[in-house]
């Protein structure tokens, strides 16, 4: 399923982001500038409110006449909280509405042919329109002085902000329960509002198509490189171990975990590798005896024998069968070492006294070859199995005598360093050539094919030594030079002697 | 015929040589490649098993180096029966391959048909006059009665018939018939050629004196 690609899920996720920012940005700019005008609007209708209805002596052509109050400046009170003796009409509401009449029709005077004209509209307390300005809507409902009105500016009790349809409209009570109101069309403000909305709304869509499109093309750069390790993988698992992520940029979390990759295919190819030419090798040299066996016996059948024909032919099988088994025990070892499933013994021993055993071990076939044997042992002592130590330190002296020349010398040396315990095996053979040294320890490698043959080796005697001495948490390495002879030495933890 | 045996397994080179030998060839051994190598160049034999796995020079190795001037069949001996390792040896000029372990009878049979074909015969039967010979039962037959020869006789007829019409020397026959380990005097091919006539009539054989023999072919 496509939709279900990293690919697509990060796109989504970036789409419905884009989308969540855009749209919040867009209805808060939205609210943001259509709060402002109406603030501006309010300002202006209460602005124009306070100038109608300046207190104070009559001043100016627009203001009624009448004797200025005398002695006493108008106190500087709110409107709404005015009495008529601010105005000069402390007790005759007539006289007050006649004023207010005047008052209303002068500011509509004002007001008259411009655009946003603002309006004018007296109530008397019972309800009835007591004046109106010439611009003024008509049915204009008196405002109640609580209601369902805006009350944004509330610190004025009575005060009533209200829009009604397209009108916005300011409200204040007069003295003797009078309510004057204010207010003007926002026809050509909810027209901007509404230019505002469209315009935010198509900003917005192509703010995200081009971000939609920038990330598609930021996923797709992003998942090559997953595509480009997913296509390798894929053709690895398809049996290709040859293949290899291109990790040009090494760098980037993804360069670095194509190079881990890498590194891992390459042991795996490397692994894969060796165990096919290990089971190669290993079907060989089993075809190789059966080879013998076969050959002997069918050519000794095909005619009546003598008994020394017989008697050499079963001779022959025999050997064939000798190798056989010694191939397959220690192919089973060596299995059983790979599994881990050889248990070690944990035990401190002198590494020195099991070489000195080892020694005795091999000094008939050292005499045979005319090889002596010198050993420097000091008692080093160290932890492991002593059966399994002294299996790699025969191992290792009869390889030392067999490459060795007529008459040569095999030294044994034992040494202890603060936490291991080492054992060194020189001998003064013909040496092995460095660009075989690296290869020693791998199953059936032979440095000198007809003579290990015909000695009866196996090829796997120093696999199962590394095998032994790593199983022990240890180390095995060589030295050589071509004609002089090689050094093998065994490094292994050393013991305590309290344990 | 003479066969060389490239093989180091010496228990296996010993019985292969008694086995081809027994079948009445000539045949040599060698235990590694180098030795394979010069026997090979060195002298004319109708075929080769050539072990693949040898120490020092490995067969492939003696393969193509052989080719280069050597026409001789060689049926290669592999441990390894993958696909790649049989097809490399039939393009480095292998004839044929026998995997290990082998069955000594398929074996020889495999080389019985690797010389008759290097010698352009594909049938088994030769039918020269009233002879016929049965290369692949060894037997021979004259006017339809078996006629009981030993091994050598029968290689020889055998070598004389598939070169019929052609001279074929002495040299060529101590060659082709005797091993390193026989005894090549001289009057022991005189006579296996006078049992032969004995028993194939006297005209079969005709000698050219101071040259060798021949079998004619509008016998």
């Amino acid at each position: 399923m496509i939709f279900n690609s990293i690919r697509w899920r990060l796109q989504a996720w970036h789409s419905l982001i884009l989308i969540v920012v855009l749209t919040g940005f867009g209805v808060t700019a939205y609210r943001v500038a259509r709060g402002n005008q109406l603030r501006r609007i309010d300002q202006e209708l209460q602005q124009r409110l306070m100038i109608a209805f300046r207190p104070g002596p009559p001043a100016g052509p627009h203001l009624p006449k009448g004797p200025p109050p005398e002695g006493q400046p108008p106190p500087d009170r709110p409107l709404q909280d005015r009495r008529p003796n601010d105005f000069g009409h402390e007790h005759d509401p007539s006289a007050w509405r006649q004023h207010m009449q005047e008052v209303i029709a002068h500011a509509g005077a004002l007001e008259g042919g411009q655009t946003n004209a603002f309006y004018y509209l007296v109530w008397q307390r019972d309800g009835t329109l007591q004046a109106s300005s010439s611009g003024a809507p008509k049915n204009v409902p008196m405002p109640a002085e609580t209601g369902p009105a805006e009350r944004e500016f509330g610190d004025r009790p009575g005060a009533i902000t209200r829009t009604r349809g397209a009108f916005r409209e300011f409200c204040i009570c007069l003295p003797f329960g009078d309510r004057a109101l204010v207010g003007r069309s926002m026809a050509s403000d909810l027209a901007a509002m509404h230019r505002l909305a469209l315009w935010l709304f198509a900003a917005g869509s192509a703010v995200l198509a081009f971000g939609t499109a920038g990330g598609w093309w930021v996923a797709t750069r992003a998942i090559r490189p997953i595509e480009d390790i997913s296509a390798t993988a894929v053709k690895i698992a398809g049996g290709d171990l040859s293949q290899r992520i291109n990790a040009s940029d090494t760098e980037s979390e993804l360069g670095r975990l194509a190079g881990v990759l890498n590194s891992t295919f390459a042991r795996l190819d490397a692994a894969f590798a060796n165990q096919v030419r290990f089971t190669a090798d290993a079907s060989h040299e089993l075809r190789t005896p059966v080879s013998v066996i076969l050959s002997q016996a069918q050519t000794a059948l095909s005619r009546e024998r003598g008994p020394a024909e017989y008697r050499e032919t079963l001779e022959a099988c025999q050997r064939a069968a000798q190798r056989m088994r010694k191939l397959i025990e220690s192919l089973l070892e060596l299995a059983r070492l790979d599994a881990g499933q050889e248990r070690m013994k944990q035990e401190s021993f002198d590494l020195s006294r099991v070489a000195r055993d080892c020694v005795e071990l091999v000094r008939p076939l050292a005499a045979d070859r005319g090889v002596e044997i010198r050993c420097d042992l000091p008692a080093v002592e160290c932890m492991g199995d002593s059966e399994r130590i002294g299996q790699v330190v025969t191992n290792l002296l009869s390889n030392a005598i067999h490459f060795n020349h007529e008459k040569g010398e095999v030294r044994v040396f034992a040494r202890s360093d603060n936490d291991t315990a080492s054992l060194s095996v020189a001998d003064t053979g013909v040496g092995i050539p460095p660009e075989e040294l690296p290869h020693i320890f791998e199953r059936f490698y032979r440095v000198d094919k007809s003579r290990s043959r015909i000695q009866g080796k196996t090829g796997l005697g120093l696999a199962i030594c590394k095998a032994i001495v790593e199983a022990h948490s240890g180390a095995i390495s060589v030295t050589s030079q071509t004609g002089v002879g090689t050094t093998f030495e065994v490094r292994l933890p050393a013991g305590s002697r309290l344990a | 015929m003479r066969v060389l045996i490239v093989e180091d397994e010496p228990d296996l080179l010993g019985s292969l040589l008694q086995a081809v030998r027994e079948d009445g060839y000539a045949a040599d051994g060698a235990a590694d490649g180098e030795e394979g190598l010069y026997k090979a160049e060195s002298c004319d034999y109708d075929a080769i098993l050539l072990d693949v796995m040898l120490p020092g020079v490995d067969g492939w190795e003696v393969l193509r180096r052989l080719r280069k001037t050597k026409k001789t069949p060689v049926l290669m001996l592999t441990a390894r029966d993958a696909v790649r390792d049989r097809v490399k040896g039939l393009d480095t000029g292998a004839d044929d391959y026998v995997v290990k372990p082998f069955d000594v009878d398929e074996l020889l049979a495999r080389l019985r048909a690797l010389i008759r074909r290097s010698a352009s015969e594909a049938q088994p039967r030769l039918e020269i006059g009233e002879v016929l010979i049965d290369m692949a039962a060894r037997t021979v037959t004259l006017r339809g009665e078996l006629v009981t020869l030993t091994a050598r006789e029968y290689a020889l007829l055998e070598f004389l018939a598939l070169h019929r019409g052609k001279l074929v020397t002495r040299t060529m026959l101590y060659e082709h018939l005797f091993d390193e380990n026989d005894n090549t005097l001289s009057n022991l091919l005189d006579v296996h050629v006078s049992n032969l006539r004995k028993k194939l009539g006297h005209e079969f054989i005709t000698t050219r004196r101071g040259h060798g023999y021949s079998i004619d072919s509008a016998l």
